[in-house]
């Protein structure tokens, strides 16, 4: 079942484009990660298929209503900031707001989406804490439940492992491969490739603002992409653990 | 404190003040004279100061505090800012110059909503402003500055609007007006500023999820189904139309909308949504407490309302500078 597809979506900053004619779709059960340099157009790109800013082309997201598009799909930005010291329950409970009617209180079915996002984060036990006065790291995996518990069928996160440590950075993308295997679809931007490299079903590499490759990790990250785009070698090798990938040295 | 709590006790809070309030005043009646005469209008005299002077200063210090309150609460909520205030961020003192050229023009005696429109639509104008030089991304730097430069905006017009003045008695009258005050009003105030009032309290009343979505930010809100520019649209008019009707009957009262929903965000685990009720009940306490304490303070002074308010608001503004200043970028 295709959960996204977008046509020639295009994005201008002033005359340039930043996102420029990209099409791709993706279906249920797909984790796709989204790689590229820094100011490839990544954040643009997902920002305009959730129709948060103006562009052209087409996208199947930016025409569904508001309310039902926030059923469709849940947006994790980069920023994290969070303006008050109201408690992780409440902070996570915020992603069952599609889902109430006007002046419709949270009800059971909302409490257990919200312990189940709590859970999968590794999050049980922070509920009453307050979410400004958590760490960084911590700070992230609370908007990552956030999203989670939004039980959408699709997930669109702007580098949503940064900041973590490495266990929770392998944690949380093995949570978003479950997740994809039980049938949602996840557009994850990242900047760790040897993490996308091993978790994602399938990556997009954007440089740019154009898709330059878009397949199976290991038919992506070929040594000719990874040289033209980042300017870096790598070491890629399918291995019984899995797929091992470890930049090498900057090419120039 | 669960909000099951917290809102009985502020409804009482407010229910007491206001019997308080109704039973405070120079006349000095018993408490048994003076209710028989508010209800039976039982004693010429008695029945005149409690329906005409102490009802109507009462109901009025409840509606100015809900107002306040309400709009502090929204401001900070949309801005993500505590130090957001109608009174700091020029809102009070622009609705102010609407109400002072209405009044030196002679539009305010043209008909009874006059004054009142004329301060909405200065705060209509402020609050715009704010809006568009601030935005809701949270900068305190940004809103502080753009609330001086409107505020001396404002205060520079109603100067000049006061220097051209052709009758000096007009300007002093003007001048204690806006101090703030809610002594000598009618209930000819209460009808003015009450359709305007209430449809602020209704348009704000329909915000709350949409600030608490905004706690994440202004992406994220979006992306979870609030329309950003309808709840913008929603807040700008709703605090003009609050903050007006509350500067036109009673003058510029500061410090309200920062002073409760500061002592009342840690009592609704500092959710957005639920202050704005709260502060709306605690916003009617804290003007019915600061008129009752003009009264018994200095009783034959007339000590104006806006300057008890400034007094206690100043130096809590200033803690909250102090504790967020790390915060400033």
């Amino acid at each position: 079942m295709t959960l996204l597809s977008l046509a020639d979506l295009t994005v201008h900053r002033g005359p340039c484009p930043v996102v420029d004619r990209a099409s791709f779709s993706m279906a249920a059960g797909e984790l796709v990660g989204l790689i590229g340099p820094n100011g490839a157009g990544k954040t643009t790109l997902m920002r305009a298929v959730l129709g948060l800013m103006p562009y052209s082309g087409t996208t199947s997201l930016a025409d569904i209503p508001v309310k039902d598009r926030a059923r469709q799909a849940a947006w994790l930005p980069q920023q994290r900031d969070i303006a008050w010291p109201v408690s992780v329950e409440t902070l996570v409970m915020l992603g069952r707001v599609p889902h109430l009617a006007a002046g419709q209180r949270p009800g059971d079915r909302d409490r257990a989406a919200v312990a189940d996002a709590l859970a999968v984060m590794g999050l049980t036990g922070f509920e009453a804490r307050a979410a400004t006065a958590l760490s960084g790291g911590e700070q992230a995996r609370v908007v990552i439940a956030r999203a989670l518990a939004q039980d959408t069928p699709l997930i669109l996160a702007d580098e949503p492992i940064a900041g973590l440590d490495p266990g929770h950075q392998i944690a949380t993308m093995e949570a978003f491969s479950a997740l994809a295997a039980s049938g949602k679809g996840l557009l994850v931007s990242l900047h760790d490739l040897g993490l996308a490299a091993r978790h994602c079903t399938r990556l997009i590499l954007l440089h740019q603002g154009r898709i330059h490759a878009d397949g199976p990790p290991a038919e992506v990250l070929t040594a000719e992409n990874l040289a033209q785009v980042f300017g870096i070698s790598a070491h890629l090798a399918q291995t019984a653990d899995g797929m091992i990938f470890q930049p090498l040295r900057v090419l120039r | 404190m669960t909000p099951r709590v917290l809102f009985p006790l502020l409804f009482a809070a407010v229910a007491g003040l206001f019997m308080l309030s109704l039973l405070i005043g120079p006349a000095g009646f018993g408490v048994g004279e003076s209710l028989n005469a508010l209800i039976s209008g039982r004693g010429e005299a008695v029945t005149l100061v409690m329906r005409e002077i102490r009802l109507p200063r009462a109901i009025l210090a409840v509606m100015v505090g809900v107002s306040l309150g309400l709009s502090g609460a929204a401001l900070q909520g949309y801005l993500r800012n505590p130090l957001a205030e109608p009174g700091l961020i020029g809102v009070s003192g622009s609705a102010a110059l609407g109400a002072v050229i209405a009044l030196q023009t002679g539009f305010a005696a043209g008909f009874a909503l006059a004054l009142p429109l004329a301060a909405l639509v200065g705060a209509l104008i402020a609050v715009f402003m704010i809006l568009l030089l601030s935005g809701p991304r949270g900068g305190s730097l940004t809103l502080i500055l753009a609330g001086i430069a409107i505020s001396a905006l404002a205060g520079a017009l109603t100067s000049l609007a006061l220097n051209l003045s052709p009758n000096p008695f007009a300007v002093s009258e003007t001048v204690f007006w806006m101090l703030g005050s809610l002594a000598d009003r009618s209930f000819t105030h209460v009808w003015i500023a009450l359709p305007l009032m209430l449809a602020g309290w209704a348009l704000l009343a329909g915000i709350g999820r949409g600030l608490d979505a905004l706690t994440l930010g202004e992406d994220a809100a979006a992306a979870l189904g609030i329309r950003l520019d309808r709840l913008r649209l929603q807040l700008v008019v709703g605090v003009a139309a609050s903050v007006g009707a509350a500067t036109a009957v009673a003058g510029a009262i500061g410090f309200v909308g920062l002073v409760v929903p500061h002592l009342l965000r840690p009592l609704v685990g500092a959710r957005p949504g639920l202050l704005l009720p709260a502060s709306a009940l605690g916003g009617a306490a804290m003007v019915l407490l600061a008129d009752i304490a003009v009264r018994l303070i200095l009783p034959d002074r007339d000590l104006k309302l806006g300057v008890v308010m400034a007094i206690v608001g100043a130096p809590l503004f200033l803690h909250l500078i102090y504790k967020t200043r790390r915060a400033l970028p």
